[in-house]
């Protein structure tokens, strides 16, 4: 596989053609953009200063509507770009992969990995799915989200997951569910009092405390079995999953169900997307196409899925 | 109600709850103990398989294997305590570990299919059986500090409730893992 920084060669040198055409698109587009937002926000400016009233049912309207007018116009420009940026970087990566825009890992994956609580609706985008290594791995973005009903009946959706979904099989047998979540008690009330709080969480199986302290202070483990949990999570995994949350800067969730890796890491926000205010050659913009591509891809090897255990070959 | 009955009940309700919090470790102990006790059984059962595919060749490790067996034989022994088990799978760790050494000195039992297929099978033993000990030392630290921490330390003298040993690692056992030969 290659690395982080070839990579980034292969973005500046191979990708350079399609960029510098999608650079000449991103700056009509951009131009484009801002007069039709001016234009639009004039309209809805007289519109307001006519009705003089229900100013915050258009406001809501004046996003939603902007919003969609702005996915229509960038619809375009965002195929091109998966198409000869995304595209060729997963290909150089690995090229047995296989890549969709449009798709995402399944809602029963999702569902199944029990990190989150059952989120009424799953989107997502920019599905990768392939073997590596002898291992069978899917990846995507994924914005799951829940429903609630307010006393007054209004409904609003608010964000479950918002990130990268990976999924990988798993190099040992085992038939419970084990559970790493990040740790939030723990740091902010401490060990004594954070221990009990995640021994009382209800939603949640039996607390399995790791044996190792910085794992620990990192990470909760909820199990169904605490032998299988150890038997997961040995001394090596714990050590990877530590330097893999480190080099991600991402709350890290993990979980161990039906013989697969749960792999949730939150960005909050859409990935491989291309950006329209910025420079497509931006190292910074480059930076996180690439690094998030490696990242989710190289799980495989960073840990060790490849070596399996003697009885699953 | 009069202040001295509601301090009853409080201080009654404290008491049963520290009685089952101590109860409860302890069942936690005994139970993740009969996990240990099958993966080492599991271990032990595979002990006849070996010695007969390797004592043809081993020549010069005949007391190795002659303890190895009689391990095996004592750990069957009806009713023998949890320390002893736990002693008992410190030395066999060990005399198992030097065993692996000394199969690497016979190349044709080291290309034997027989004794690689053991190999990999103590292998993934070795795994199950390090996870339910890391889970037995917790649980066993759990309920040691329980009996040692104020308040409950009280209530565990009343209950004569003893300290229990957790399994330490062998020294030969961390020297002994060879990455390669676990993924060949």
């Amino acid at each position: 596989m290659k690395n982080v920084s070839e990579l980034t060669d292969f973005y500046y040198k191979s990708l350079y053609p399609a960029l510098q055409k999608l650079e000449a698109d991103r700056k009509g587009l951009r131009k484009k953009i801002v007069i039709v937002a001016a234009i639009y926000t004039f309209l809805v400016a007289l519109i307001t200063y006519n009705i003089n009233t229900a100013y915050d049912f258009i406001f809501v309207a004046y996003i939603a509507l902007g919003t969609i007018i702005y996915k229509f116009m960038i619809h375009d420009y965002t195929h091109e770009f998966k198409m000869n940026v995304i595209k060729p970087l997963i290909k150089a990566i690995d090229s047995s992969l296989l890549y969709s825009s449009k798709t995402h890992v399944s809602d029963y994956i999702f569902n199944r990995s029990d990190l989150f609580s059952t989120p009424d609706r799953i989107n997502g985008n920019d599905y990768v799915k392939g073997n590596i290594d002898g291992i069978n791995i899917q990846f995507s973005d994924i914005h799951a989200e829940k429903r609630t009903k307010s006393s007054k009946g209004r409904s609003s959706w608010h964000t479950l997951f918002q990130g990268l979904f990976i999924v990988a099989e798993f190099h040992k047998n085992f038939e419970g569910q084990t559970v790493v979540l990040p740790d939030s008690a723990q740091n902010t009330f401490g060990n004594l009092i954070g221990n009990w709080l995640q021994s009382k969480n209800m939603a949640r199986d039996e607390l399995v405390k790791m044996d190792d302290p910085e794992f620990e202070k990192e990470f909760v483990v909820y199990s169904t079995n605490q032998v299988e949990a150890r038997y997961i999570l040995s001394h090596s995994l714990m050590k990877k999953l530590l330097i893999f949350k480190k080099k991600s800067n991402h709350p890290l969730h993990v979980s161990f169900i039906g013989d697969h890796i749960h792999m949730a890491l939150e960005y909050d926000k859409d990935l491989f997307e291309p950006s329209v205010f910025k420079s497509l050659l931006d190292y910074k913009v480059a930076m996180e196409y690439v690094q998030t591509l490696h990242l989710a891809i190289g799980i495989v090897q960073e840990l060790k899925l490849n070596q399996k255990l003697w009885s699953k070959k | 109600m009069s202040t001295p009955l509601i301090i009853l009940i409080v201080v009654a309700i404290i008491l049963v709850l520290m009685y089952n919090s101590l109860v409860a470790k302890k069942n936690q102990v005994e139970n993740i103990f009969a996990s240990v006790d099958t993966v080492l059984k599991k271990r032990y059962d595979l002990i006849p398989n070996l010695v007969a595919s390797v004592s043809k060749y081993m020549e010069h490790e005949k007391s190795l294997l002659e303890e190895v067996t009689k391990l095996r034989a004592e750990a069957n022994k009806p009713n023998i305590s949890d320390e002893h088990k736990i002693n008992l799978d410190a030395k066999m760790s060990s005399a198992l570990g030097s065993i692996m050494i000394a199969v690497e000195n016979y190349p044709d039992l080291k290309a034997n299919e027989n004794v690689m297929h053991l190999q990999h099978s103590l292998n993934e033993v070795e795994e199950q059986i390090s996870a339910a000990r890391r889970s037995y030392n917790q649980a066993v630290t759990d309920y040691n500090n329980a009996i040692e921490m104020i308040p409950t330390n009280i209530m565990a003298n009343f209950m004569s409730y003893r300290r229990k040993q957790v399994f330490e690692i062998v020294e030969s056992e961390r020297k002994n893992v060879n990455v390669k030969e676990l993924f060949n």
